[in-house]
């Protein structure tokens, strides 16, 4: 009995002897320390314009701001870009081409007609303008777009505008409300073409949302994304500014009555990465990049990216 | 004797080199998916990014290997290479392409990962076309058993009509490439493949003059084949013999104006120095 609690005092003392002190060494104040080590315990930060915001919290901010100004979306739009955003998206539309003409179709092919995927397309401006080039330039009247977006108000602008087309209530044009960074309900390798037009700046997680894309397109489908991006002249570049932050914010508080929003909308716009930067994120995705990668409009105002998901050999 | 530089070893190799090697016509760059972070930085060293095709270097040596005839990745040479069958039945417009991509496994949207559209489809088949010529020479197919005996203005002459009958299935549709050519954005990238035509033509048929004739032979051929190409457009006869009456009488005529240049600039030249040395003669200080 004795040899056994010998034995005991003897392991116990062995198993101390282990011991290894936390710290290596005691600091004269230790709240330094503690702040360093309670760090990672922090929320991942993202940009929401000029300031810093947790992740989680930038999506709602940015619905607020897009819940605000759904309805005089339209209006805005038209006095910020001098109406130029209309050329803009019309030349998108044109060289996207969608739709195939009823001439060039395989009649042996079951699926005809492109899946369009629209991605912060709420309001249905591009969606409309595809399917009215794919109906009337191509008569493809088979091509179909989804318009989805996460902020239902906008969703809600789209369905409204929607009535007045051709589309509504057809198989053509249907809304859902996602997380592009995320999109359960749509398979894998199913869509022709990914659009987001003006929406990707306002992505938590840009890379996710390119990976995501990746994964529902087809092989050979087509990311196309047009976002502001950086006008490349210096001179253009300092009018350009001048406009963005002392006009728009104007602007929108006499039109809009909300004057943050638009600050928040130019303040993004001024840290979307530049063409380069970005066309570098739709490579990692695993695009390939045709040409130079990027258009640029009106002096790189903006700039429409295009990526190919490769097909793999067989 | 065994430390002596042995300037023409090198110059011998490569030429043989050339010799064996096949036209290239794929170029050899592929974005993988999986690629390390680090190699996808936009940089230099990939060549699809470079806005202009850099495929003209500005100066020729016989010691550099020769450049492939064109830029195009793995994917857009499937595309393009697939489109080429469908251009005489629906020209070189954005069908034959989509028709191509269909072709090669890819959707129709996939025409998108060529920028320029139909006008990459022309570029490809002049460059093609310009690849197939130098692989023809090369395995001694044009010039044939009595390749020696030609001048090269002989040879000159047979390889501008080869290369106008491999254009002999699309004449039918070559306004189309034509009319895409005449776009003002599009003449610079059409002039400079002209260019690397009469170039190649000239280097095949052994032409080695370098002097400031170069540039006027390299204009001269262009001229010629720009011109038999429009001819051709209207050829109906079935072996192109109107197209090489032409091309022979614009050689002819190339010859006639070449005897009136030479005329008149040995006609200054004798009386400038007549007139200089007279000048000096009367004391002029000239």
């Amino acid at each position: 009995m004795s040899a056994r609690s010998a034995w005991r005092a003897l392991h116990y003392s062995a198993k101390r002897r282990a011991f290894q002190p936390a710290t290596p060494y005691r600091c004269f104040s230790c709240t330094r320390q503690a702040s360093e080590q309670a760090k990672p315990d922090h929320e991942r930060m993202t940009h929401f314009g000029f300031t810093n915001v947790p992740e989680s919290e930038k999506e709602s901010r940015v619905g607020a701001v897009f819940s605000s100004v759904a309805s005089s979306y339209d209006n805005m739009n038209d006095l910020m870009s001098l109406g130029i955003h209309r050329l803009w998206k019309d030349h998108f539309v044109r060289s996207l081409n969608p739709g195939t003409p009823v001439a060039n179709r395989p009649p042996h092919a079951k699926d005809q007609g492109w899946n369009i995927l629209d991605i912060a397309g709420g309001t249905g401006d591009i969606a409309f303008r595809m399917l009215d080039h794919a109906s009337n330039i191509n008569h493809d009247l088979q091509t179909r777009v989804t318009i989805s977006d996460i902020n239902a108000d906008m969703l809600a602008e789209g369905r409204k505008r929607s009535t007045a087309t051709p589309y509504y209530n057809t198989p053509r044009l249907s809304f859902v409300e996602a997380n592009a960074e995320h999109m359960p309900h749509i398979p894998s390798d199913s869509v022709d073409l990914y659009t987001v037009v003006f929406g990707i700046r306002n992505f938590t997680d840009k890379q996710a949302a390119l990976n995501e894309a990746f994964r529902v397109l087809k092989p050979g489908g087509v990311f196309a994304c047009m976002e502001f991006s950086k006008v490349e002249n210096g001179l253009f570049d300092a009018v350009y500014k001048r406009w963005n932050f002392s006009a728009i914010p104007l602007i929108g508080q006499i039109v809009a009555g909300d004057r943050d929003s638009y600050q928040y909308l130019v303040e993004s716009i001024e840290r979307f990465p530049s063409q380069e930067e970005f066309r570098g994120m739709i490579q990692k995705a695993g695009f390939m990049i045709p040409g130079k990668g990027y258009e640029n409009l009106t002096g790189g105002i903006a700039a429409i990216h295009k990526g190919i998901k490769p097909i793999t050999q067989v | 004797m065994a430390s002596l530089p042995r300037l023409p070893g090198p110059r011998r190799a490569i030429s043989s080199i050339q010799s064996i090697r096949p036209a290239r016509l794929i170029h050899t760059i592929h974005h993988r998916p999986s690629l390390s972070p680090a190699s996808q930085s936009p940089s230099t060293t990939n060549p699809s990014f470079k806005a202009t095709p850099s495929i003209f270097r500005p100066y020729h040596s016989n010691l550099h290997p020769r450049l492939p005839p064109h830029e195009y990745t793995n994917s857009q040479t499937a595309i393009l290479t697939a489109s080429l069958p469908h251009i005489p039945t629906h020209g070189f417009t954005s069908a034959a392409l989509t028709a191509g991509a269909r072709d090669a496994g890819f959707l129709d949207v996939s025409v998108q990962l060529l920028p320029r559209g139909e006008f990459d489809l022309v570029l490809f088949w002049l460059a093609s076309r310009r690849g197939l010529l130098r692989g023809k020479v090369e395995s001694g197919e044009v010039f044939g058993a009595h390749a020696e005996g030609l001048t090269v203005q002989e040879k000159i002459k047979i390889l501008v009509l080869e290369r106008l009958r491999m254009n002999g299935d699309v004449k039918d549709v070559w306004q189309d490439a034509l009319a895409q050519m005449s776009l003002l954005g599009n003449i610079p990238l059409s002039l400079l493949e002209l260019h690397a035509l009469s170039n190649d033509i000239l280097t095949l048929a052994g032409d080695t003059a370098v002097d400031a004739t170069w540039y006027a032979r390299r204009m001269a051929v262009g001229a010629i084949y720009a011109s038999a190409e429009v001819v051709m457009t209207r050829d109906p006869t079935p072996g192109l013999l109107e197209t090489e009456a032409f091309v022979q009488r614009r050689f002819e005529d190339k010859e006639v104006l070449k005897g009136k240049v030479e005329g008149v600039s040995s006609w200054v030249g004798f009386w400038g120095n007549t007139v200089v040395g007279l000048g000096r003669s009367w004391g002029l200080k000239i």
